[in-house]
């Protein structure tokens, strides 16, 4: 304490009484931290939804961000725009689930919170979201949206989400590489047999034998590693049951082909091949630069070849995946993924979110949304001019797969992340070669699978929620 | 003047003390009690015992991260202190430029965990990176190739371990600061009695700088069990999770998979077994620890 200097003046008041400089701006300093600290707590922001003038304030989280935040930003200013009493104020965040989750947990979350159709189980399961069964009082329904669009935001019959963009994936071919090799792109493979062989005729090695180029890798982007055996008419999981079938007969073929590739043409020389040096960091880059005849992608590839490569630069063409022998007459198989809007529990005005909500799904304003991002719309049909002017000439493929009863999304479980992974580490062993086949790698993934389902089994019945794979009249009274 | 120093010591700390509590004492409160709970955070918790402690002895994914932990742990920990007393010992030489080379050692330390994850992942690029064109111009004439640092177990835990030695600058300059209380005489008196520069080093410079040993080892102990943020940037636990640490299965459980009543419980048992492991060390530095004046 430097204080002893005030004590020096005879007539100066008793110590006791007086206060120093220092003292006093020291007490000034706390006094001041403190009194802001309690107005802070008092006056400071609060999580009100006073909006622009008079109009209530929504808060809009979404996750996209560059173009596709774009095309949403449009739909919104349409929105404020068509009305003068709700405002909604747009957000894009990345982290959205988890931070989604916090909010909610919190007892503060956004009016309208835009999610994947992944994150249903969970949030629906946890009672995080509200069904949003009053859409249909703006007219919509299960008929207002694609055969496949439907499972993936209803339940039981319940609207429990609304679709924004839908996104199938099929199979894009260079159509120059594939022409030049002697491949007629009229008559593109149906069945994995015929793809083989595609294969074969479109990959290329130099005189060491390395792949300078591959007519297919299923590892490149390897996004959808989940999906493979759907081709084969297999899932991972028996809704009906509630069992985990990732050691079936259809699962076990499909990962068996899966790991042909690296059995035929050496793991080492594929990995060559895909880290091979390149000055383009693009997740599309050996399709693009000719080093893949075909790859799998989303309804987004050809707008990213028009930024990346000039747009009609590349010719492309797109088709439904080959599938299994014997399932080449059926409608397309192929997953399919949604981006979805969820009305939040403890939302503070619900009618206003679902009058947002039922305005993005119009047909103008989805089919804007849709375009912007470069992907099929999740309604049941699409207007003309949609289809003339989308940036992908190739939209009907993924409209096809978006209207067959054949396409397939993630599993409706609250686990799936938790599978996802478990299931991620044993197709690492299997393109890695670490087993023989696939049969032994899936039946581990299998076992702990059934573990982690067991576990979420059990979380609901200590919570006395119903199955969700149960519908509605086949729920216990006692849980219903 | 009198003053109450209690009463200003405690205005002073009262700031600390209140944030500490309500960002340290309370959320370690809370995973004590959430270990104990079915915990979603989108639900309330329910009570359900020893539940989630119990599921420890079934879970073979705990056994495979506790295993990787405690693999990356002690080779991290050994060769860390190997390579910090080495620079340290070399720094302390006279030498040109010596200030810059005590910087430079440092400096790395520094850097941001994110920004180190992004150039080591350039670094360790099989065809492009740094560690595979030095291995190519050193090795490169007896025909080996460098390796796919991500592509297996062994190399991706060998390429973490490696990096690892990236953030040696701290210990060094603490181990700097206990070479520098050797006191020159024990080495005269060791030089007098013919004892070697090796000799020395093992018998009078070790010894005198074991309580910076110990220090820096539970250090290193602590940390190397919350690995956490290069693996996830780096590998993303794999392949086949051979580099997924037991901190990054507490994040994945509390915040992907929506558990948050195990990783509560699992949060606990790293606090357990780091208390332990520190408590072992304390134990064994009892022994072989020498304390001046002690």
């Amino acid at each position: 304490m430097a204080d002893d200097s005030s004590t020096t003046s005879s007539d100066a008041p008793a110590p006791e009484e007086r206060l120093s400089i220092g003292q006093l701006s020291r007490r000034v300093v706390i006094g001041s931290i403190a009194a802001s600290a309690v107005g802070y707590a008092i006056l400071g922001p609060r999580p009100g939804r006073a909006g622009r003038g008079d109009r209530l304030r929504l808060d809009y989280w979404e996750k996209w961000t560059a173009h596709e935040a774009d095309a949403m930003k449009v739909v919104v200013d349409r929105f404020n725009e068509s009305q003068d009493r709700i405002f909604v104020n747009y957000l894009t965040m990345g982290g959205i689930d988890r931070k989604a989750k916090l909010s909610i947990a919190a007892g503060d979350p956004p009016d309208v919170l835009g999610l994947w159709n992944r994150n249903l189980p969970f949030f629906s399961q946890c009672g995080a979201i509200q069904p949003l069964d009053d859409l249909a009082s703006f007219g919509i329904s299960e008929d207002t949206y694609a055969t496949a669009v439907r499972p993936l935001v209803f339940r039981n019959g319940r609207q429990l989400a609304a679709p924004t963009t839908p996104s199938s994936i099929v199979l894009y071919y260079n159509r120059t590489i594939l022409e030049a090799c002697g491949v007629d792109t009229s008559r593109m493979p149906r069945t994995i047999t015929e793809f083989d062989e595609l294969i074969e005729k479109t990959t290329k090695f130099d005189a060491d034998g390395n792949v300078e180029r591959a007519g297919f890798l299923p590892t490149d982007p390897g996004w959808w590693s989940w999906s493979w055996g759907g081709y084969w008419n297999g899932s991972l999981y028996d809704e009906g049951t509630g069992e985990a079938t990732i050691d079936s007969r259809p699962m076990v073929a499909a990962y068996d082909w899966y790991q042909s590739f690296p059995k035929r043409w050496g793991l080492d020389r594929l990995r060559r091949f895909q880290g091979a040096p390149t000055d383009n960091p693009s997740p599309y880059r050996n399709f693009f630069g000719g080093r893949l005849a075909t790859t799998i992608q989303g309804p987004w590839l050809p707008m990213f070849m028009d930024q990346e490569l000039g747009k009609g630069v590349f010719q492309y063409g797109a088709c439904p995946f080959p599938v299994a022998d014997g399932l080449e007459d059926e409608p397309p198989f192929g997953p399919i993924e949604a981006d979805i809007l969820v009305l939040p529990t403890g939302a503070r005005n619900p009618e206003a979110s679902l009058e947002f909500i039922a305005f993005t799904q119009r047909e103008e304003n989805i089919e804007a949304l849709c375009s912007g991002h470069a992907k099929p719309s999740p309604l049941v049909r699409s207007s003309e001019s949609f289809r003339k002017d989308h940036p992908n000439t190739a939209v009907e493929v993924h409209e096809a797969l978006l209207q067959s009863p054949n396409a397939y999304t993630t599993p409706w479980m609250s686990s799936w992340q938790e599978v996802q992974m478990a299931f991620g580490a044993g197709i690492s062993k299997i393109w890695n070669l670490r087993a023989e086949s696939a049969v032994e790698p899936l039946e581990e993934v299998q076992m702990e699978v059934e573990a982690i389902l067991g576990r979420a089994s059990d979380r609901r019945q200590r919570r006395g929620q119903p199955d969700p794979w149960l519908r509605p009249n086949e729920v216990p009274e006692s849980l219903s | 003047m009198k003053h109450d120093s209690t009463a200003t010591g405690l205005l002073w700390i009262g700031p600390w003390v209140l944030g500490f509590s309500i960002f340290t004492v309370v959320p370690v409160a809370l995973a004590l009690y959430y270990g104990f709970t079915d915990y979603t955070l989108l639900e309330a918790p329910i009570y359900v015992g020893a539940d989630n402690y119990a599921r420890m002895f079934e879970d073979p994914i705990l056994g495979q991260v506790l295993w990787n932990t405690a693999v990356f742990g002690v080779i991290s920990i050994v060769l860390g202190t190997v390579v910090s007393i080495l620079l340290a010992v070399l720094l302390s030489k006279p030498a040109r430029f010596q200030s810059f080379w005590r910087a430079a050692v440092f400096a790395p330390s520094v850097l941001p965990l994110v920004a180190l994850a992004v150039i080591f992942k350039l670094a360790y690029d099989p065809e492009l990176g740094i560690a595979n064109r030095s291995f190519d111009l050193l090795l490169g004439w007896t025909g080996l190739q460098g390796p796919n640092w991500f592509g297996s177990g062994f190399w991706a835990m060998t390429a973490l371990i490696l990096m690892g030695l990236w953030g040696v600058g701290p210990a060094v300059v603490i181990y700097l600061a206990g070479l520098r209380d050797v006191p020159k005489q024990l080495h005269e008196a060791a030089s007098i009695d013919g004892v070697g520069r090796w000799g020395r080093f093992f018998h009078v410079v070790l010894p005198m700088i074991s309580p910076v040993i110990l220090f820096n080892v539970i250090i290193g102990v602590i940390n190397a069990a919350q690995v956490f943020a290069v693996p996830l940037l780096l590998t993303g636990g794999g392949p086949e999770r051979t580099t997924y640490f037991h901190s990054m299965y507490v994040y994945d459980q509390a915040f992907t998979f929506g558990d948050m009543g195990y990783a509560s419980a699992l949060g606990v048992l790293q606090f357990v077994i780091i208390l332990a492991l520190t408590g072992i060390i304390l134990l064994a530095g009892r022994k072989l620890v020498y304390y001046r004046g002690a």
